[in-house]
């Protein structure tokens, strides 16, 4: 490992000599002109062939030798600009895009959005980006454009079910998803049981989610990086959206703060909130009286320059979730996150960033049932600080570097007794670490043929005290007995305490990480990456109970901190001058120390979940080929995953590898978008995903006067196919209205498309429940045809 | 209970959608395993004549056809003190009525059958009394419909762990549904009411009375190894609706095991409880 960090020093400080100090830099923001909205990922070209792309905050710098130069700054979408540029010394250019409303719009949703062949020349592989637009022309599934179900029609990204919460990428489970909103991290990013996303697609300005290659400025999950931005707000005018949609409406209001002279503020501020309507299920059906089902979100985002050189920024997002049932239970949870931001110039060349960041997933379960009322509450604080430097060494170099302090607060359960039962009170034992983490990655491109982005991350995890930590007998919760191949648990001899701030364990991990790009000619080029990743909490989730019951584990005595390697490989290409993409990339990740559950766990207000969980390793590779249409009147993308995801875990399944619940071997994905006219837009999108693994009974007893079932295979047989097409049509508004209509189906053709089947025995007969003996299958689906129509107004 | 799940599904967008698909599976089978239901039970209000076992075997989860019973096996019960022999009465019912039925004891089965032997114990716990038995009336809710529902108020002792199994009876029969309530209704540990008196506990929701019918209720003391068969037997069976396995259905572990084979488990569970129990006649 030495000899690894030696190497690539030398390589570091290689490639800073030859450098010479007769270069001059061209530094400064790109924004969109109509709202100043600063545009991320914008194509700066100097001179032809040197290049850079914007940053997350649209700010660009870009180091080339004295003279004159012709700079082209385009992006996808808008028209590009053109301009001579005498180069005596350093300066410093702003840009103002303007939307490009005559020529058709163009899908954004390539590799990146640089220029028609960005996908080919970018170091970056195994990379999706989708702008809020391209999510809002897709056909709406259920009522809300969603920015997670639109990922999931890219190649490599996908969900267990329609109602799982979360997605999976390249075969990781859900909780291996860093979910950052504006770099705070969410906990559980959907509403109504997985249903809807908690990304309110008018409030996002731009999602990119890494599932391989993954840099060394993002750690903490195995899987993947999912960044999500928020809009900034209009800098220029005050202006709003109202949308009403068959599930929810929502309200967006923009403008500026503290507006000077020449029209614009000195900040600006976005604010978004959406609800579903009040108790939409009561009342529609009798059965339902009594029922409350709804969420709410709030986005806030607020920007202020304290001068040329330094912004700070304020971004929040609330949510909640509401679910009760007349006097049986109540549960309340969601996701709250806060975050302020600096971001300094402090040169032409270099540029910082300080985030810090609060976040607390919380849940609330209320069990109403007479006897036993009582109130059951966790939850996850983080408290985080993140700086980082950019520096923008020469047009060929970039390094960023910087550190990530997370103290975290586990509030694994508080029991209280409510309306005066007779429940003693109880608290799990709270738990606390601290993940810390260094980084430094660099961009380099070597030649015109050969670019690398590579790094380094070493992270640390310090379980801390105040703790209570229990000792088994055999200094392990549970034991394999290989004769009766089950896991038994041990006695507790004990408890270990640790004072407050008192290390528990330690944990370090070592990641590297590399990406490299050959460039075979203008329109091809081939592609590697490696990533190591660590991930030091773990999700145990029982999501048989009727609520979604999350429960974050941190690692600690008795759970070892998961990690994982990935290898992938890409061939991109192309065509036609950039109005197709083609693009093929095999993955390879093998993960170590995952959890998964031991035959019978038993989860609902458990206090010791290592009891409950062994760790073994899991093992990921497929074959992703997506063709894009990036121009004309049609746009879109066909997609083919071919891939392979499996476990294995000592005591589970016979000791031998069993596929995970997320494992689909071929998935299909055709998205179509047509520009009819000025008004009309449409849009379609079939998929099709052979049958997930799922465990079907061997054979049947009774017991207690029950049948029960005997199962021999962990996710050992498989249900059908699932494919599904949706349908929209927009209408846009005629020349000075404003009001929008987006007309959608989903599920167009009806397919009942398995979500489960479940084995049991027949409980009813003619309305009577009773005990019949007699079994059988049911296959459960969650939705048939969903029409759905939604209206905006720009004001 | 079922209502509440059917809701989960209606909410799902009043579209979800179940569909008998019986006749479209087809399952991998398994060898024949043996399985055993009954155990010792205590019960001073209402002493049963002979302690019984009931032996027979797996069947296709979805065969039409019953199991067949065990008729030649050898069952005998140590107690701690002497080994108790079963014999069989018919159709895989083997009884004995020596065998006694004490506090804070031991029991050990031994199964001898096809050449193979099945061992396993459970210990007889004392458990609380009832203070109070007695019926309401109930307006329908969510979760159930209207009619009688008989509860009961008892006090938990102090500083024991319990584990409570509550059995209902309707006019004299043995009333279990499988319910997706049963997990949360008809097993409790006193984990979170440790020493405290409870009213109005509710044996079974899902059994509800008529003016006039005589009801029985049991509550149970039983290990914490039975109960936590129990709880994955009441989720595996009353989980109507799995929205996702997770965690996935499995083998529900038996007490017994085979020292012969230990690979050819058997399945049930052989347990020693104490039966509180208390009968009322439904009345307004």
């Amino acid at each position: 490992m030495k000899e690894r960090i030696f190497l690539l020093i030398t390589i570091l400080t290689l490639s800073f000599a030859g450098y010479s100090q007769s270069n001059h830099t061209i530094s400064g923001y790109v924004k969109e002109k109509l709202n100043g909205e600063e545009l991320i990922g914008v194509n700066i070209i100097v001179g032809g062939f040197t290049g850079t792309v914007t940053n997350e905050y649209g700010f660009y710098s870009i180091t080339v030798p004295h003279g004159i130069y012709n700079l082209k700054v385009s992006y996808l979408g808008f028209k590009p600009i053109d301009r001579e540029v005498d180069l005596t010394q350093d300066i410093k250019i702003d840009f103002e895009l303007e939307e490009d409303n005559y020529e058709l719009e163009e899908v954004q949703v390539t590799s990146s959005k640089q220029k028609q062949t960005a996908s080919v020349r970018s170091t970056e592989m195994s990379v999706v980006q989708l702008s809020s637009k391209t999510v809002k022309r897709l056909p709406i599934t259920l009522g809300e454009p969603d920015v997670i179900r639109s990922l999931q029609l890219l190649p490599g990204v996908s969900s267990v079910n329609d109602a799982a919460t979360g997605f999976n990428v390249r075969g990781g489970s859900a909780d291996q998803n860093l979910v950052l909103l504006d770099d705070g991290p969410i906990y559980n990013a959907s509403h109504i049981f997985g249903f809807f996303s908690v990304f309110n697609s008018n409030a996002i300005k731009d999602v990119k989610l890494y599932k391989g290659g993954i840099p060394a400025i993002y750690g903490g999950r195995l899987s993947s990086v999912l960044d999500v931005k928020q809009r900034e707000g209009n800098i220029k005018d005050f202006s709003g959206e109202v949308g009403i949609g068959t599930i929810a409406a929502n309200l967006l209001l923009e403008g500026p703060i503290a507006k000077k002279e020449n029209g614009e503020g000195k900040g600006s501020f976005m604010l978004a909130g959406r609800r579903t309507y009040a108790d939409l299920f009561t009342g529609l059906v009798e059965d339902l009286d009594g029922t409350t089902a709804n969420f709410y979100d709030l986005n806030l985002k607020a920007n202020y320059n304290l001068n040329e050189k330094n912004r700070i920024f304020l971004s929040g997002y609330f949510g909640r979730d509401r679910f009760e049932l007349e006097s049986f239970l109540g549960t309340v949870w969601g996701n709250a996150t806060g975050t302020l931001r600096w971001t300094s110039i402090l040169n032409e060349k270099l540029f910082l960033q300080t985030s810090a960041i609060y976040s607390n997933y919380d849940y609330n379960l209320d069990n109403l049932r007479s006897g036993s009322e009582f109130t059951w509450s966790s939850n996850i604080v983080n408290y985080i600080l993140k700086p980082r430097l950019s520096w923008y060494i020469n047009s060929n170099n970039t390094l960023r570097t910087g550190i990530d302090f997370t103290y975290y607060d586990f509030n694994p359960g508080e029991i209280g007794a409510i309306e005066g039962s007779s429940i003693n009170p109880q608290q799990f034992q709270e738990k606390r670490a601290i993940e810390t983490a260094a980084y430094v990655d660099f961009k380099q491109n070597l030649s015109d043929k050969f670019s690398f982005q590579y790094g380094i991350r070493v992270s640390n995890f310090n379980r801390i005290g105040q703790d209570n930590v229990l000792q088994y007998e055999t200094g392990n919760p549970l034991t394999y007995n290989a004769v009766q191949d089950i896991w038994e648990e041990n006695e507790v001899i004990g408890t270990e305490s640790f004072s407050s701030g008192e290390s528990i364990e330690n944990f370090y991990g070592f990641e590297p990480r590399f990406s490299a790009r050959y460039l075979v000619n203008d329109d091809t080029s081939l592609k590697f990456s490696y990533n190591r990743n660590y991930q030091y909490i773990h999700l145990i989730s029982n999501t048989t109970s009727p609520t979604p019951l999350d429960i974050w584990a941190p690692s600690g005595q008795y759970l070892e901190p998961q990690y994982a390697d990935q290898f992938a490989l890409g061939y991109f290409k192309s065509l036609k001058d950039g109005e197709y993409d083609f693009n093929v990339e095999a993955y390879y990740k093998e993960m170590y120390d995952v959890t998964d559950f031991i035959d019978g766990a038993d989860l609902l207000f458990t206090e010791n979940i290592e009891t409950q969980v062994v760790q073994g390793d899991a093992r990921a590779y497929g074959l992703e080929l997506q063709l894009s249409k990036n121009r004309g009147d049609l746009t879109g993308w066909l997609s083919y995953t071919l891939a392979r995801s499996e476990r294995q875990i000592l005591g589970i399944n016979n000791n031998e590898y069993y596929p995970s619940n997320n494992d689909q071997l071929h998935e299909l994905n055709l998205v179509g978008m047509y520009k009819l006219n000025s008004r009309w837009d449409f849009s379609a999108n079939w998929i099709f995903g052979s049958g997930r693994p799922v465990t079907f009974p061997t054979s049947r007893y009774s017991q207690n006067g029950l049948v029960v079932g005997d199962y021999q295979n962990r996710n050992g047989d498989r249900l059908p196919a699932y494919h599904r097409l949706d349908v929209a049509a927009t209408l846009n508004p005629k020349k000075g209205r404003k009001g929008k209509w987006i007309f959608s189906i989903a599920n167009l053709y009806n397919r009942l498309n398995a979500a489960s089947i479940y084995f049991n025995e027949v409980s009813e007969v003619n309305d009577v429940e009773v005990a019949t003996g007699e079994t059988q299958a049911t296959r459960l689906a969650f939705f048939g045809i969903v029409p759905s129509v939604m209206y905006q107004f720009k004001f | 209970m079922k209502r509440f799940f059917l809701l989960i599904t209606a909410i799902a967008f009043l579209t979800s959608c179940e569909t008998d698909v019986t006749d479209e599976i087809t399952l991998n089978g398994e060898t024949p395993r043996l399985v055993m239901e009954g155990g010792i039970e205590r019960n001073t209000t209402n002493p049963v004549s002979a302690q019984r076992i009931f032996l027979t075997t797996t069947i296709g989860f979805l065969d039409e056809v019953q199991s067949q019973p065990v008729e030649d096996a050898i069952v005998s019960i140590n107690d701690g003190q002497s080994d108790y022999l079963f014999t069989h009465t018919e159709d895989g019912i083997y009884l004995n009525a020596e065998i006694p039925a004490e506090l804070n004891r031991t029991y050990t089965i031994t199964i001898t059958w096809n050449c193979e032997t099945y061992v396993g114990s459970d210990s007889l716990n004392e458990v609380a009394e009832f203070d109070d038995v007695y019926s309401e009336f109930e307006e329908e809710t969510l979760i159930t419909e209207e009619g009688y529902f008989v509860k009961f108020d008892s006090t938990d002792p102090v500083n024991i762990e319990n584990y409570y199994y509550y059995r209902a009876f309707r006019n004299g029969e043995f009333i279990i549904i499988p319910d997706p309530g049963n997990s949360t209704t008809l097993v409790e540990s006193d984990e979170f009411f440790d020493g405290q008196q409870r009213f109005g506990v509710n044996p079974n929701e899902e059994v509800i009375y008529e003016l006039g019918d005589s009801a029985v209720v049991q509550q149970l003391g039983i290990s914490e190894e039975y109960h936590d068969y129990l709880l994955q037997l009441f989720e595996q069976t009353g989980n109507q609706i799995p929205i996702i396995g997770n965690p996935p259905p499995a083998s529900i572990r038996s007490n017994i095991v085979n020292t012969t084979v230990p690979s050819n488990r058997i399945l049930g569970f052989f347990y020693a409880a104490d039966v509180e129990e208390e009968s009322l006649i439904i009345t307004e």
